[in-house]
């Protein structure tokens, strides 16, 4: 998320989140309930699942699997993000797991966005039929263990992420900057349209 | 007590105290604690599972035998009654995603799978529900091509089953419960596994999906009784380089670039640690020599071999190995440092084969990605003849580019992962096959970290129309005996019979049963949803029953459902 990332009021609260939990002591930290912990993350995916800025992904509701994978990413360096790095980066794969299950409990939201007309549809639906999507994201876009769900993930967020991947600024999935440039940009824009309106 | 006996015992209370105290209300027992949920079966023992290929009663192996034939040796549905075939019953599972799975039978008692590794234990004659073990999966799955299970094995009173988690999991046969359970290998690395055990002689065999993510295969061999590690064989050895292989098996050039993978050798040493070579499905079993034979999947990163100098061994391979110790005994590879990921998955099949100077020989047969069947010397894995194309063949091997380049059969096969069926009697293999045309596509990055690694992309052509077959071919001779054509590419499995038949499904939710020596459609049925598993059959009471699954598919994107349906011919 480096780069692009739209900062604005979230990151401001981001870091004054980021700013206590960094001068709270250890020792109570790991005293911290889940519900402590993750509110360092309500600052910019929102307190009630609807993220601050519409490039920030649902996170409520995500698959935990997936949850885990990118803060283990993160705290590698893996997928960079100045926001999220620090965050994750004092984070032991317990903790990285409690709270992807956590979030991972919460219902999605709904971010009231549009259903794709018929047209742009069978657009997206003839891109998944030619490199697969549903092959690992599952029958509706809901997404499986370390795989995400698609379906209803804010728009701005996939444009910017398939832009991402494309551009090789997000590096922690090869495989799907490899599809992601395999597809035609206006494929990709269905599909962006039609997966956020599920 | 639920609600309806709440009400019932008020009822009877106020009946009771209208009456008046003249009479003692007689005590209603409750019923003694039902019997379902156990499945009453009696220990498989080893000498049923080496005699599996003649039972007609009970289905006892993935592929019907050790040998893998598939071959059904009842003939009570045959040729002239097969039009009567129909629903004796459906049971529903409570997963809607991809069905693979190949139904176990014993004692008149069926063990299916679904995705997400879900077990049932059923009543063969009627589908009653006996008991369903729910996999409590890991946080962390990384897996191709859908949340597949293939199925279970039986031995003794234990049910052995792979997860999706990469964990072996023995249950009581009876009840479901867990017995003993073992991780295989880590998810986080790229292990999944969807492929039913193979168990034998106190073993459990078991291979590994990861080709996609840069693992380094394996076949493991488990004691069945404790799950304690007793051999491992790397399917990628530590020096995997090969004899720098120009030409595939069937003699075409694969335009390697050899002089620039040794300066990558040079440079980066031999890429055996994430080399990939995954073992997607069930080694067949020689009881006479005490060998296995299995094959072995692509090399990762799937298309670009720039990252991976060599031949790769063995990925893309027939392998044999000795039972007892897991050690090498031969191999012979299809196509040497593949960047097509038309790679070796459907099982292989051990019958009698004609040997190149026409003497009968133990043979052993796979079905390619490429649309060959591969018949091979038993004794040393030598390719004695590949059969006809079953697919259009065009451009090969034309290498990956990064605009993406035109090749058939698409990346799918051919012949996936799907089993295939044999009639010995008439030397026939029958295959399931798609037509897919595609594009490949090469980009170049480094190793991920167990992550997709697929270094391209292959794409299906929009536009080009696709389909599939049921092919049937003399292994003796490699000649198509006859061709049924599809409206839709073909996944998941096949069945023959003594009964003259051959039984598969479609991803449109068409099951059908054909005439076995000239392909005529006897019989067919609408499931509703895809038909994209491997039939079964077995015999309850006196009558044979034809199972198999209908819940789509995930790869090829076929309708959902979650029917295991059994037919019967009154």
């Amino acid at each position: 998320m480096r780069g692009k990332f739209s900062f604005g009021v979230c990151g401001i609260a981001a870091l004054a989140a980021l700013s206590i939990a960094c001068i709270t002591p250890l020792r109570a930290q790991s005293a911290q309930s889940i519900e402590q912990k993750t509110q360092v993350c309500a600052a910019c995916h929102g307190a009630d699942g609807k993220p601050a800025d519409k490039t920030i992904p649902v996170i409520w509701g995500q698959q935990a699997g997936y949850l885990y994978i990118q803060l283990r990413d993160f705290k590698r360096g893996d997928r960079k993000s100045d926001i999220m790095q620090p965050i994750a980066s004092s984070m032991e794969r317990d903790e990285m797991q409690a709270i992807a299950e956590y979030l991972a409990q919460k219902p999605w939201p709904d971010l009231g966005q549009p259903r794709a007309s018929k047209d742009v549809a069978d657009r997206a639906s003839n891109a998944n039929r030619s490199i697969g999507c549903t092959g690992c994201h599952l029958d509706q876009f809901q997404g499986d263990g370390t795989i995400p769900r698609l379906a209803g993930q804010s728009r701005e967020y996939l444009t910017k992420t398939i832009a991402d991947f494309r551009s090789r600024a997000r590096g922690n999935n090869p495989g799907m900057t490899d599809l992601m440039l395999a597809t035609a940009p206006d494929d990709l824009a269905a599909l962006e349209e039609y997966l956020s309106g599920l | 007590m639920n609600k309806f006996s709440i009400a019932c015992a008020a009822l009877l209370g106020a009946t009771g105290l209208l009456a008046g105290p003249s009479f003692a209300q007689q005590e209603v027992k409750q019923e003694a604690k039902s019997t379902s949920g156990q499945a009453k079966v009696s220990p498989v023992t080893q000498a049923q599972l080496n005699a599996a290929d003649k039972s007609t009663t009970n289905f006892l192996l993935t592929n019907g035998n050790y040998a893998q034939t598939r071959f059904y040796p009842a003939k009570q549905i045959d040729r002239d009654n097969v039009k009567n075939l129909h629903v004796a019953w459906i049971f529903q599972t409570d997963v809607k995603e991809s069905l693979e799975t190949s139904p176990i039978v014993v004692d008149g008692v069926m063990y299916v799978t679904t995705s997400f590794s879900h077990v049932y234990a059923l009543d063969a004659k009627t589908g009653v529900q006996l008991w369903h073990y729910n996999h409590k999966m890991g946080l962390v799955t990384t897996y191709c091509c859908g949340p597949n299970n293939r199925g279970v094995q039986v031995l003794g009173d234990l049910v052995y089953l792979a997860t999706l988690d990469a964990k072996l999991v023995a249950l009581n046969a009876k009840t479901g419960d867990v017995v003993w359970k073992t991780d295989i290998a880590d998810p986080e690395l790229g292990y999944s596994e969807t492929m039913a055990p193979t168990v034998i002689k106190d073993k459990v065999l078991i291979g590994t999906n990861g080709g996609e993510y840069g693992i380094r295969g394996f076949v493991k061999a488990y004691d069945a009784k404790t799950g304690k590690l007793i051999w491992t064989f790397n399917t990628i050895p530590e020096n995997s380089v090969g004899v720098w292989a120009t030409k595939d098996a069937t003699g075409r050039d694969m335009h390697r670039n050899i002089q620039a993978e040794k300066d990558q050798l040079a440079k980066t040493g031999d890429p055996y640690q994430k080399l990939g070579g995954g073992v997607w499905q069930n080694p067949a079993i020689d009881l006479a020599t005490n060998r296995i034979y299995f094959v072995v999947g692509n090399p990762s990163p799937d298309l670009d071999g720039s990252v991976r100098p060599g031949d790769n061994l063995y990925t893309n391979s027939l392998v044999s190995l000795d039972l007892d110790t897991g050690k090498y005994v031969c191999h012979l590879q299809y196509i040497a440092h593949d960047v097509w990921d038309l790679d070796a998955v459907s099982p292989t099949v051990l019958v009698d084969v004609k040997g190149k100077d026409g003497k009968t020989i133990p043979g052993v047969l796979h079905a390619g990605k490429t649309g060959h069947i591969y018949v091979h010397d038993r004794k040393d894995c030598s390719l004695i003849r590949f059969s006809e194309a079953m697919v259009p063949q065009e451009n090969m091997w034309v290498l990956p580019t990064k605009e993406g380049a035109r090749m058939l059969p698409g990346a799918n096969g051919g012949v996936e992962w799907s089993p295939i069926a044999t009639d010995p009697g008439q030397g026939l293999a029958y295959a399931i096959n798609l037509h897919q045309p595609m594009t490949y596509q090469v980009e170049n990055s480094p190793y991920p970290n167990g992550k997709l690694w697929l270094g391209g992309a292959f794409k299906a052509i929009p536009g080009e129309a696709q389909a599939g077959n049921i092919t049937a071919v003399d292994y003796n001779t490699g000649k198509i005996k006859w061709q049924v054509k599809t409206p839709e590419p073909m996944i998941g499995g096949i069945l023959a019979t003594a009964g003259g038949l051959v039984f598969t499904g479609e991803g449109n939710g068409k099951f059908a049963a054909y005439n076995s020596s000239n392909g005529k459609e006897l019989w067919n049925f609408r499931a509703g949803a895809g038909v994209n598993a491997p039939p079964s059959s077995y015999m309850v009471g006196g009558k044979q029953y034809i199972v198999v699954g209908a819940g789509g598919n995930t790869q090829v994107d076929f309708h959902r459902g979650n029917n295991i349906i059994a037919f019967s011919l009154n």
